[in-house]
């Protein structure tokens, strides 16, 4: 089953063309990632997904039904998140979610036990009482996500929900996305963190409005070619002597440390062949795994095989 | 629509709640029209009298005496100094000590004995126009008065009846506020003027919230209608509006004396509509106004001009430019005013009144059309 499915979806903003002809779909049940840089046109993507945007040209439907043409058929099946903090912030944590629940027409029964279980699984049943101004960054993402699943819609629209929040809070709200991916919810995640890429079913890379790698984490991993080294000590000095070899895909200081992309063989052969270019220097040669960062940031400048 | 009714209902509590949660608001809501009311009705008084008066007697006969004693009996004019030199005058005019000073010229017992006319000079301090027009009017009607005293006097000490003389002696009767007090006057115009301000001005602001906190877009996604929004939205505020219309006319009725002499059921009805003419135009306000400050500002603008100086609650429409009265049209106050004047001081209702408040209902409904439209615009675009 099909989740989202849009086709040449596009969206303009005055002169600039933020959603340019995508088409895409996402299976049911995945955990899709939206992953790009600033203005990659995520946020909009999402927003003509949640009915709240119309598209310049083209279409998207959710479970079927046609987002521009039936808004009203698609919305009771969404949950969307924006980026931007939207809860009421003089309501507590509690009338917050009463508010919204009972907005989408959740009954009173129903509004109570969800509320109290939803708080509980996210750690908030403490603060259920203060005032939403009062909580700290991510305490308001995890109150979003919970006013969002108040009605329990299939599929989650997360805008960016995890920016600006403290590593821990990231860490327990995947951990809830999860829990709801294992429960069969469709999720899409817009994110910057490369890290956050890993832990979807499904990414989608982003740039200016048009999908530029696509595919599951292992497949995205998988195409970029040769072997990915770490060259430790005086990385500086190994880049310039790398720099113009035919052989280097790609080069890059990555913390304390060089990163380079050989063009093929084995690990063990591609850190003997390094180690002989850098003769003379004192550097310490080791191959690393690929991780969805290396991947992207290579295959932004490499072709894919 | 039982579902409309529990989404409306859940607008209403959260709008309590945010209302009760900003205590500073409230009380605004609350004390506002008490201390306006007070204010007003002190300040914006009409009522002129105990008008200080300068009396320059050069003539110093008993005839003078009594001519000039019958300023100080009629109420209106307290003598407040006496001069022999009419060049006092303007010393007295130009530090506020007097705003009319009355010169008896000398000769003027001589020429009243010889049954001569006499002459006087009134002279009015003209820079503060209200007090020197009434000023002016008691002067004259205070000669008036005498003179023809002392016409009555002369043509009976010579034999004439004046009865016979066909002479016109108009009776003139102030209806409805016979002692023309001016905050009787005053305080069923302030009713609409503080309705206006405290509701254009809440609604204003509230949807431009809604959509600067991001709510309006999570509202957008669930099944709440725009209507149902806008009605959710007026409904606290109706309330509200009532408490204060309440609190005005108990506090009018003890503290003024403010009597209720028509329908208090059409008073309602007429009050209740006028909410909504108001919350309609502020949410107008709220559907265009780019930000918070700008509903602000133009919430104040569209409430207190309106209120004041076009719906007839301080001057006369009749007396204003043309250009002024045709906007008062466009605005609902003026149609409120003459329909609480009509409740509180004429004893009037539905009867007399229904074109007001057919004219009332009318706004009322597209007002919040025009703000359901409005709003829609900006949405989903």
């Amino acid at each position: 089953m099909t989740a989202v499915e849009t086709v040449d979806l596009t969206r303009d903003f005055a002169s600039l063309r933020a959603v340019d002809a995508l088409t895409l779909t996402v299976p049911e049940g995945s955990v899709f990632g939206l992953l790009g840089p600033d203005g990659a046109g995520k946020t909009t993507l999402i927003r003509m997904l949640a009915t709240v945007l119309r598209a310049t040209d083209g279409d998207a439907s959710v479970f079927g039904e046609s987002v521009s043409r039936a808004p009203s058929r698609v919305t009771p099946r969404i949950g969307y998140m924006s980026q931007k903090f939207c809860m009421y912030p003089d309501l507590s944590v509690a009338e917050n979610l009463e508010f919204f629940g009972t907005l989408r027409g959740v009954g009173r029964r129903d509004r109570t036990s969800r509320s109290s279980r939803l708080l509980t699984s996210m750690g908030l049943a403490e603060f259920a009482d203060r005032q939403a101004q009062f909580l700290s960054g991510g305490m308001k993402q995890k109150l979003m996500l919970a006013a969002t699943l108040m009605h329990e819609p299939d599929l989650l629209l997360l805008d960016e929900p995890t920016t600006g929040v403290d590593p821990v809070s990231r860490r327990e709200f995947w951990g809830i996305l999860s829990d709801l991916h294992v429960g069969g919810k469709t999720v899409i995640v817009a994110t910057p963190y490369m890290d956050e890429a890993a832990r979807c079913t499904d990414v989608a890379f982003l740039d200016a409005g048009r999908i530029r790698q696509r595919g599951t984490p292992a497949e995205i991993i998988g195409r970029v070619p040769g072997a990915l080294l770490e060259v430790g000590g005086p990385h500086r000095a190994a880049l310039a002597a790398l720099s113009g070899n035919p052989r280097v895909l790609s080069a890059h200081v990555h913390g304390d440390v060089a990163r380079v992309l050989w063009d093929r063989g084995s690990s063990a052969e591609a850190v003997a062949e390094v180690q002989a270019a850098l003769a003379g220097l004192d550097a310490d040669v080791r191959p690393v795994a690929m991780d969805m960062e290396a991947a992207f940031t290579f295959l932004a400048e490499v072709p894919t095989r | 629509m039982r579902a409309a009714g529990i989404r409306i209902g859940a607008i209403v509590r959260k709008e309590f709640r945010h209302l009760w949660r900003d205590r500073r608001l409230l009380g605004i809501v609350l004390l506002l029209p008490i201390m306006q009311l007070l204010l007003f009705s002190y300040a914006i008084s009409f009522d002129v009298k105990h008008i200080p008066t300068l009396v320059v007697d050069q003539d110093r006969t008993a005839a003078s005496r009594a001519y000039v004693s019958a300023y100080a009996a009629s109420g209106f004019f307290d003598v407040v100094g006496q001069d022999s030199q009419t060049s006092a005058v303007d010393t007295v005019f130009a530090r506020g000590d007097a705003s009319v000073a009355v010169v008896v010229p000398a000769g003027f017992g001589q020429r009243v004995a010889q049954d001569l006319t006499p002459q006087v000079a009134v002279l009015v301090d003209g820079s503060d126009p209200n007090a020197a027009r009434i000023g002016a009017a008691y002067a004259t009607a205070l000669n008036a008065s005498l003179s023809q005293k002392a016409t009555v006097t002369w043509t009976t000490r010579e034999g004439y009846d004046v009865a016979r003389s066909g002479f016109l002696e108009p009776r003139m009767r102030t209806w409805y506020n016979p002692d023309r007090n001016s905050s009787i006057f005053l305080i069923p115009g302030l009713i609409v003027a503080i309705i206006a301000i405290v509701t254009v001005q809440q609604t204003a602001v509230t949807l431009v919230r809604e959509r600067d906190l991001g709510t309006r877009e999570q509202m957008l996604v669930s099944p709440l209608r725009g209507w149902e929004l806008m009605v959710g939205k007026l409904l606290p505020w109706t309330l509200l509006a009532f408490a204060d219309i309440a609190v005005i006319v108990v506090l009018g009725q003890v503290v003024f004396g403010l009597p209720i002499r028509g329908s208090l059921w059409f008073l309602t009805v007429a009050a209740a509509v006028f909410v909504f003419c108001s919350l309609g135009m502020g949410l107008i306000i709220s559907a265009v106004a780019p930000s918070i400050e700008v509903a602000n500002i133009v919430g104040l603008l569209g409430s207190f001009l309106p209120g004041f100086l076009l719906s007839g609650l301080a001057f006369p429409l009749a007396s204003v430019p043309w250009l002024l009265r045709a906007i008062s049209y466009l605005f609902p106050a003026r149609y409120m005013v003459t329909i609480s004047r009509g409740v509180f001081l004429k004893g009037a209702g539905w009867a007399e009144l229904w074109p007001q408040l057919a004219l009332l209902s009318a706004y009322a409904v597209i007002a919040v059309a025009l703000a359901v439209l409005l709003a829609k615009r900006r949405e989903r675009v």
